[in-house]
């Protein structure tokens, strides 16, 4: 295999390794998602890239729609998640929270 | 014996996502663990087909995509549902 495909997918193992350890190590639940939402598909973009320089392009065609359902949607999933938490728990840990006047406006 | 390398990195995302999920304070951080634990599995499947040359179970990942965000978005709603009757979040 090609040195690029190696290396690309070994940049992806470490950035998932990144997500990992940003889910044990961060305290506040913003942050968890933020590492998890942000990091986890950039891994796999990467690896997606390393892995379709190998596979023909049957391979590449199917990596690639996967990837773009993944960008199109993941995003959607998690901002639903910290909406969903910002709207049921008292946000004392933030220290400013500037969506929580239209939050209260939008209560339902 | 890079790509065992890239996998070994997807196995630990897992388990930290597994360990999210098991030692989790709340709903949420079990929701995001399961995500984070789909994904590292995503990436792994890449590498394996790299690893094996065959390509057929690689249409796996749009499936695990987009079951994947809806089961974030149904979660998250749920955790709406479940602070609002006061259940236990």
């Amino acid at each position: 295999m090609t040195i690029v495909a190696h290396l690309l997918m070994a940049l992806g193992g470490l950035i998932a390794v990144l997500a990992g350890v940003g889910l044990l190590r961060f305290d506040t639940n913003y942050a968890r998602f933020h590492a998890a939402g942000k990091a986890s598909p950039v891994a796999f973009l990467v690896t997606a890239l390393g892995a379709s320089t190998q596979l023909g392009w049957g391979g590449t065609a199917r990596l690639a729609i996967a990837a773009v359902a993944m960008v199109l949607t993941l995003p959607v999933g998690v901002h639903l998640l910290f909406r969903a938490v910002h709207r049921t728990t008292a946000g004392d840990h933030l220290a400013a929270d500037d969506l929580a006047s239209a939050e209260r406006a939008a209560r339902y | 014996m890079i790509t065992g390398f890239a996998i070994a990195c997807f196995v630990f995302s897992g388990l930290a996502g597994t360990y999210r999920l098991l030692v989790g304070p709340d709903l949420a951080d079990r929701i995001i663990a399961l995500d984070v634990t789909l994904i590292s599995l995503m990436g792994a499947i890449t590498v394996d087909a790299v690893r094996r040359g065959d390509e057929s179970n690689l249409i796996l990942l749009v499936v695990l995509a987009i079951v994947g965000f809806t089961a974030t978005a149904a979660a998250s709603r749920f955790l709406v549902h479940a602070a609002q009757k006061g259940m236990a979040r």
